[in-house]
């Protein structure tokens, strides 16, 4: 009997015993097997974590090292709004004033938030940004307001669970993650070339061992150089696929894959911070004074082709783009084109010495200030009677440069101008640069060929009438202009290193010689550019006055006034270009625009230990030598 | 007939006991092993990742420094200092400029060396004072 009765409690409770077992193998079976893809994601989920490591942005620096854009480390507040729960107020109320941020809308952006993930379950949004480009040295202000947080109610007694809650909320529920602010130093230091950089939403995919998509910040260069060279500054991302414990703290021994970001190239500009400076200040003296739409200045190094200033204002704050109007936003010197006016009789007249279709002392009959041609009537700025071609660029007769153009015709005018590089654009490393304006020979009209020569009916860009000046200096070889000397990597070493480049020789080296001994006539007292004379060296350039076109017609009041011109003459080591539109004090380019060449290239020539030429053999004396004047001269 | 447990020697037997003392000190030393080795990596993996943040903050100081002192040592900066400053800095002007000309090595003069010409020239300059 009592066998029996003990047989049967070891049978049932055998039977309790495999079936028990039995439930468990069955639970086993569905989770191992059954489930065991949607159990692994959501294991994964919870402790793998793919990081994408942001690189640094490369910096952009002068010449000589200096910093002209750089990346300074900041950070991003963001927050995990599970964690803050119903207390967003009281968090939005101590964070508001550190994140300058209004308390109301902080409050709304820490509200939970829900999403329907990939399995149709409703999930929260464990991140929120609360604020980009906070100062390192604003944070511990931020982690001190978390962690005296008032919530309330401290006084009675709390749940486990709540003091938990309280604890994360305090000491998580806000964090910081590591990004990049791009700084400036220069402020508007060479704002048009340098450019500046904008965000933009990306994705980043990492794809072992199953895709991983993260959306994230990207910087990117929105203008010049760093939007030219945005490949090569920005770097490449590295990565990081790791594990994290329940409280997000990341397990180092189970890191499976670990990649470095690698930096972005340092870009080293052939620009000169200091002359950079200096073109800058004489230029907004310039603006003070003639108060003109806009002031620009291009100090190229002839031989080169190397560009160490280029300047145009109003600029702005690269800092702060965002503030700038549009129109202080643009590169003029590469993205406006203008009738050049006289300096362009440089082309003319050189293309005719170097055909030897003139001479320089070939006289022409500038018919005492006005010239009838193909039904229309041509103007001097003054009554000349007969001028050698000398002459006609020292005076800048526009009758005396029409006759030369007549004598050369259009095919060969044409030629010539293509060659000096107009209606191509330069190719400098920069964006937005337009090829100007150069009619082909069947679209000329019939007074073309008398108003081209004289820089009216074309139009060109500064930068392309500063190289083709250059190119007289620098022999009749045409150079690409150069803004980037190299690339470097973050230790400084050398990547790539651009060599000056010959685009073509323009003209013979007699025909540019003989152009300096008449471009040297502009700066004497019988020239149009005294106030652009140096006491030290002697200086060849051409000054340009040309009248703007308003409304489809030449203005009578808007000028555009310039002077490029290059020093030492016979040995040039700098060529500098000064352009004013519409100046209202003065509007000759020898009244505006000289002086300003004259300040910017006496500052230069000092702080770039130009050798001064010997006593006697510079100035204004050799200036007067170039040739036998008379008379005065006004444009 | 087996003999009654009572009666058995009272002898201990050492070797089976040895045995299991071996097998619980092998099996216990390779789980207080197991975890310490595991309490290491935790330590190690714990004190990388701290070399790691101070690295990382390191860094981030070098690149602030870095920004700060270019801001400090731009040419706008250095103006407006030696104006706030009244110092009364300015380029020297070519006058004030000594320009030291090398004069082509000729055979008799091989052994000139420049210091000695910067006596030459100093003497010189006495005796024309």
């Amino acid at each position: 009997m009592t066998q029996a009765f003990q047989n049967r409690r070891l049978g049932l409770l055998a039977s309790a015993l495999v079936l028990g077992f039995a439930g468990l193998g069955a639970r086993l079976y569905d989770v191992q097997v059954v489930r065991h893809a949607t159990l692994q994601e959501k294991a994964d989920d919870l402790h793998d974590e793919a990081i994408i490591r942001e690189p640094r942005r490369g910096d952009i620096r002068d010449g000589r090292g200096n910093l002209l854009a750089t990346s300074r480390p900041v950070l991003t507040v963001a927050a995990d709004p599970t964690l803050v729960g119903s207390n967003s107020l009281a968090v939005a109320r101590a964070l508001a004033p550190l994140l300058q941020w209004d308390a109301v809308r902080l409050a709304d952006r820490l509200r939970v938030r829900t999403y329907l993930d990939r399995a149709g379950q409703t999930q929260a949004y464990h991140y929120v940004v609360l604020r980009r480009k906070v100062r390192l040295e604003d944070w511990p202000a931020i982690q001190q307001a978390m962690s005296h947080l008032e919530l309330g109610g401290e006084k009675r007694r709390l749940s486990t669970a709540e003091k938990v809650f309280r604890q994360n909320l305090r000491a998580k529920a806000v964090f910081a993650e590591p990004d990049y602010l791009r700084v400036y130093p220069g402020q508007g230091l060479a704002a048009h070339v340098i450019g500046y950089v904008g965000t933009r939403e990306a994705e980043a995919v990492l794809d072992d061992p199953a895709p991983v998509r993260k959306r994230i910040l990207e910087t990117y260069g929105r203008d010049g150089i760093e939007r030219t060279f945005n490949g090569e500054l920005a770097g490449v991302r590295g990565w990081r696929l790791t594990e994290v414990d329940r409280q997000k703290r990341e397990l180092v021994a189970f890191r499976e894959e670990d990649v470095a970001p690698r930096a972005g190239l340092n870009v080293v500009l052939t620009l000169d911070a200091t002359l950079q400076h200096v073109v800058e200040t004489e230029l907004a003296k310039a603006m003070l004074e003639h108060s003109p739409a806009s002031a620009s200045a291009i100090v190229v190094r002839p031989r080169t082709g190397e560009i160490l200033a280029l300047a145009t204002l109003p600029g702005f704050d690269l800092n702060d783009p965002g503030r700038a109007p549009l129109a202080a936003l643009r590169n003029r010197v590469i993205t406006d084109m203008w009738e050049p006016g006289s300096t362009f009789k440089v082309v003319t007249v050189s293309a005719a010495l170097n055909e030897h279709v003139v001479t320089l002392d070939d006289r022409f009959d500038c018919k005492h200030g006005y010239f009838f041609f193909a039904g229309q009537p041509l103007h001097d700025h003054e009554r000349f009677g007969v001028l050698s071609v000398a002459e006609i660029i020292a005076r800048s007769s526009n009758i005396g440069a029409a006759q030369v153009g007549i004598r050369m015709g259009p095919a060969l005018l044409y030629r010539y101008i293509r060659n000096f590089g107009f209606g191509d654009p330069t190719g400098i490393r920069l964006p937005g640069e337009v090829r100007g304006l150069v009619r082909p020979v069947s679209d000329w009209s019939k007074i073309s060929i008398a108003r081209i020569p004289m820089g009216q009916g074309i139009a060109v860009t500064p930068l392309q009438m500063v190289m083709a000046m250059a190119a007289i200096a620098n022999g009749g070889y045409l150079m690409a202009p150069m803004l980037v000397d190299r690339l470097e990597d973050e230790n400084g070493a050398v990547v790539a290193r651009n060599q000056p480049l010959v685009v073509r020789r323009v003209v013979s080296e007699a025909a540019a010689r003989q152009m300096v001994a008449a471009l040297k006539l502009v700066v004497s007292t019988n020239g149009t550019a005294l106030k652009a004379r140096l006491e030290h060296y002697t200086v060849a350039g051409k000054t340009g006055t040309a009248q703007e076109v308003v409304n489809g017609a030449y203005s009578h009041t808007d000028f555009f006034s310039s002077f490029i011109g290059f020093f030492p003459a016979d040995a040039p080591e700098l060529c500098i270009s000064v352009v004013l539109d519409a100046p209202r004090h003065g509007y000759y380019g020898g009244q505006v625009a000289a002086p300003v060449f004259r300040n910017i290239a006496e500052r230069a020539a000092n702080y770039l230990n130009i050798r001064p030429e010997a006593p006697g053999s510079g100035g204004l004396a050799a200036n007067q030598r170039g040739g036998r004047l008379t008379g005065a001269a006004s444009d | 007939m087996a003999r009654n447990r009572r009666n058995q020697s009272a002898a201990i037997r050492f070797g089976p006991a040895l045995k299991a003392l071996l097998f619980c000190l092998f099996f216990g030393g390779s789980g207080v092993g197991y975890v310490w080795q595991k309490q290491q990596i935790y330590e190690l993996s714990r004190e990388r990742k701290q070399c790691e943040v101070q690295l990382d903050d390191l860094r981030r100081q070098s690149h602030q420094y870095a920004a700060q002192l270019a801001i400090l040592t731009t040419a706008q900066e250095l103006d407006a200092r030696v104006k706030q400053l009244n110092l009364g800095l300015g380029p020297p002007q070519p006058d004030q400029v000594l320009q030291l000309v090398e004069a082509a090595p000729t055979p008799g003069a091989a052994g000139v060396r420049p210091v000695q010409q910067l006596v030459a020239f100093r003497s010189g300059l006495r005796a024309a004072r």
